[in-house]
């Protein structure tokens, strides 16, 4: 064999797999599901049901990944960096558009922006419930935020952290409503529950599978929720579109979305896997448990929902600002 | 009464019953295998496994991962004391006098100790647990904010009985560990702080690598600069048990590692963590020979590893009582019964007394299996100790890489470790202890927190921290405390501190 043979093999060798890649039919490899938040959270406890009603449909297994830290930013990051070829997904919260916007309130180079996700689906969306002490002297919403507004920036509520869900939607029902509260951040929605009921603080925004059993035990009160609709499991707790402030809607949503640049016919694949996911009766049942309602959206629906979610968040966002220039 | 005993009774049949025995077992034999691999810690074997627990039921998932939990703090001692790598976080106490009893040669009486240690405290915490839970937990939720700053506080001023040897050298440490606290975001502003464009930075240094990196791999780095590599120690079969001496000394540090555990357990945060530091401070007070502490004091193995034991069963009372997590692995296990369709709340006991009741009696069972496994195998593992140095240290780095890589699947976090490592073997070199390092890393992000949260609620006026009565007499106690030394340290000057510094000068100067 001549030297140029031998070269000649070597290159036909390394090109193969190449284009056996670019033709095998998707998927024909394990799929990661990155969840960016610690096993426990919502992100992880949505994505394993996913998960595993996807790999029924996809005959591929579905592995779910918690790539954690800097509130969700390393894990949609490594997303965001990893090749679009639908073997790496994300199942997002909706601090995927809070993050970008915060990091440019910095000034920082973003770790990732939400153009570089595809989105998927719309997996569930819970909007936020107000919650006060049983033994607070606020009976309704509109109570509590006449208070508000009689005593500027007295009335406190805990939040999940700064920027985070929590203080987003009190952020968002502040500015609808025009008055001033005080914001003590956690580092989680369950540090800023037990602050609650400590009596450190009045008030705070929850998701309702959390505080449901608080309600029921007669430690808390719901005052209104920050949904469309009202809340099947608190009929009688009165949304704030209700109460005159269409602009205090927000929601605790979860979703999966792909690298951009992911092709097309990957992506609707992966909408019907995980149409059909949604309806499979053992995810049915895993959310029930968990008492989150499945709220399945995907294309343009999707694409709506996220959009206006995102321009909420991002007003919400620049509306707080760098909180060390307000001193 | 009468009626803990029928709840007790409906709780053992449950915890009895042959499948919750064995996802009780396995669950501490994970733990312990999680607590004895260096790095891997209670909260990265639980969050590991709770996936594998979706397909049981609630009270096997519960049962299980709390068996991991505290089977970890079983497990944790091991490699402290063999060869001075904290297990996990909480064992850092560990690794000082335990590691010094073993280069003596009672390396399995430290372990015969630590075990019979956490059996005692993992069982009579379980009984606070028990009888108590209810009105602790309430009192657990009266610590808000300015009460956490004070008991920190607190926390800060034991640091200075940390130490053998300069005062100064030791709180030169804590300020220094206090600073590398500070990288991470700014919970309150959303800053990120010291980071420099590495994401990873955002969440601060972990105490994990922190941990093994000053102690493990400070120690291999040492070692292998010795010019001549420490004699292979041989233990004999007579000289695991400890003697009745060991066992004198060991009884109170027990006792009294299981009582502060278990009330630091129940307040927020990585109490277990805190509660070996604590613990080992007041053995140290206590103690009618604390010249001995760091050249391996019994009592400084007991309190500890009874301490950090206790405190689990501690930050089971708020997620039992009222459904809210204490800390980062409550918050988990909260999460495995959400998944099975169990709210946790204050409810929880009357609604689902099956699961409470046979939990508790779980516990029970699974300290008297730990014991039961952790016994023999102090055994086994002390003869690692004659493995040659030049097999075991390069063995001893790879599980320590691995180990504190699977916490997070982070090389950042590695990378961490080497360079910790590197600064804890040259700090070591210059007569510096690292071990106020790792209890500032773990208090800053606290403190620091709780400060800013404080004067957020009082619109940043200081007053809160008097006008709340807990805090306030917290405070008090504090400055009671700095009182009394500045008069000891007045009245006489020479205390043990100068006298070994005294020692120490006459074996120098020829």
């Amino acid at each position: 064999m001549t030297r140029r043979r031998v070269l000649a093999a070597a290159a036909l060798a390394l090109a193969l797999p190449l284009v056996a890649v670019a033709q095998e039919p998707y998927p024909s490899r394990p799929i990661t599901l990155v969840a960016p938040f610690p096993p426990g959270g919502v992100a992880d406890l949505t994505a394993r049901p996913v998960a595993a009603a996807m790999e029924k449909v996809l005959k591929n297994p579905v592995a779910v990944v918690n790539k954690t830290g800097a509130a969700g930013a390393v894990g949609m990051q490594f997303v965001a960096a990893s090749k679009p070829d639908g073997y790496t997904l994300l199942l997002a919260l909706s601090s995927i558009s809070i993050i970008p916007e915060a990091d440019k309130i910095f000034g920082r180079p973003p770790a990732f922006t939400v153009d570089q996700f595809a989105p998927i689906a719309l997996i569930s969306a819970d909007p936020t419930i107000l919650v006060v002490r049983a033994e607070s002297p606020w009976k309704t919403a509109r109570e509590f935020l006449d208070d508000a507004g009689k005593r500027s920036g007295q009335i406190s509520y805990s939040s999940s952290g700064i920027y985070g869900t929590l203080h987003m939607a009190m952020e968002l029902l502040s500015h609808a409503a025009g008055v001033k509260l005080r914001h003590i951040p956690t580092p989680g929605a369950g540090p800023a529950l037990t602050a609650l009921l400590g009596g450190h603080v009045d008030a705070l925004a929850s998701g309702p599978a959390v505080i449901l059993p608080q309600i029921k035990a007669g430690k808390l009160r719901a005052l209104a929720g920050w949904g469309d609709k009202r809340v099947a499991a608190l009929p009688e707790v009165p949304t704030f579109k209700e109460l005159g402030y269409p602009d205090a809607e927000f929601y605790i949503w979860a979703g999966l979305f792909a690298p951009k640049g992911t092709p097309e016919p990957v992506l609707a694949k992966l909408r019907d896997a995980t149409r059909a996911a949604v309806g499979d009766a053992d995810f049915r049942s895993a959310m029930d448990k968990m008492e989150t309602p499945i709220a399945f959206k995907q294309g343009e629906d999707f694409q709506r929902f996220f959009d206006a979610d995102a321009r909420r968040l991002a007003e919400g966002v620049r509306k707080v600002g760098r909180v060390e220039d307000k001193k | 009464m009468l009626e803990t005993l029928g709840n007790l009774g409906l709780g053992f049949s449950v915890a009895l019953s042959p499948p919750i025995l064995f996802y009780a077992f396995v669950g501490c034999l994970v733990g312990t295998l999680v607590g004895v691999l260096p790095g891997v810690g209670p909260l990265a074997g639980i969050s590991l496994l709770l996936p594998a627990t979706f397909g049981l039921d609630a009270t096997r998932a519960i049962v299980m991962l709390a068996g991991i939990y505290y089977g970890a703090m079983y497990g944790g001692s091991t490699t402290s004391i063999l060869m001075r790598i904290p297990g996990e976080a909480a064992s850092v106490m560990t690794c000082i006098d335990g590691y010094a009893m073993a280069r003596k040669g009672r390396g399995g009486a430290a372990l015969a100790i630590a075990a019979v240690g956490s059996f005692v405290a993992g069982t009579v915490s379980v009984v606070g647990l028990m009888v108590l839970a209810p009105p602790l937990a309430a009192f657990a939720l009266r610590f808000g904010p300015p009460e956490y700053v004070a008991l920190l506080l607190l926390g800060l001023l034991v640091l200075a009985y940390m130490s053998s040897g300069s005062m100064v050298k030791s709180l030169a440490m804590a300020a220094f560990g206090l600073l590398l606290g500070m990288v991470g975001i700014d919970q309150m502003s959303g800053y990120f702080r010291f980071a420099y464009g590495v994401v990873e930075l955002g969440d601060g240094l972990g105490v994990v690598p922190v941990a093994v990196g000053l102690f493990g791999v400070a120690e291999i780095l040492a070692t292998a600069g010795q010019p001549a590599p420490p004699s292979v120690i041989k233990p004999k079969l007579r000289e695991l048990l400890p003697s009745r001496q060991e066992w004198r000394e060991s009884a109170a540090p027990i006792g009294r590692g299981t009582v502060l555990g278990f009330l630091i357990g129940i307040l927020p945060g990585s109490a277990h963590i805190i509660s070996s530091f604590v613990s080992y401070a007041v053995e140290k007070r206590l103690s009618k020979h604390p010249e001995q502490f760091g050249q391996g004091a019994v009592a400084g193995v007991a309190g500890p590893e009874s301490a950090n034991n206790s405190a689990t069963s501690g930050a089971m009372v708020p997620m039992l009582a009222l459904g809210v997590p204490s800390g980062p692995i409550p918050a988990v296990m909260l999460a495995a019964l959400m998944v099975h369709g169990v709210s946790p709340g204050p409810l929880l006991i009357q609604q689902q007394p099956a699961l409470f009741w046979g939990f508790i009696a779980s516990m029970y069972v699974g300290n008297v299996m730990l014991l039961i496994l952790n016994l023999p195998l102090v055994g086994l593992f002390v003869n690692i100790l004659r493995v040659p140095y030049p097999y075991l240290y390069p063995a001893i780095l790879v599980f320590s890489i691995l180990g504190v890589y699977a916490v997070n699947g982070s090389v950042v976090d590695v990378w961490i470790m080497v360079i910790m490592g590197v600064l804890g073997w040259l700090l070591r070199k210059l007569d510096f202890e690292t071990a106020p390092i790792v209890l500032g890393v773990v208090l800053a992000p606290m403190i620091e927190l709780s400060l800013r949260q404080s004067l957020a609620m009082s619109d940043g006026h200081y007053g809160i921290f008097v006008q709340r009565p807990i805090s306030a007499v917290l405070l008090a106690v504090g400055l009671t405390l700095v009182l009394l030394n500045l008069y000891s340290f007045a009245r006489r000057r020479s205390d043990w501190r100068t006298r070994i510094a005294l020692a120490e000068k006459g074996e120098e100067s020829p």
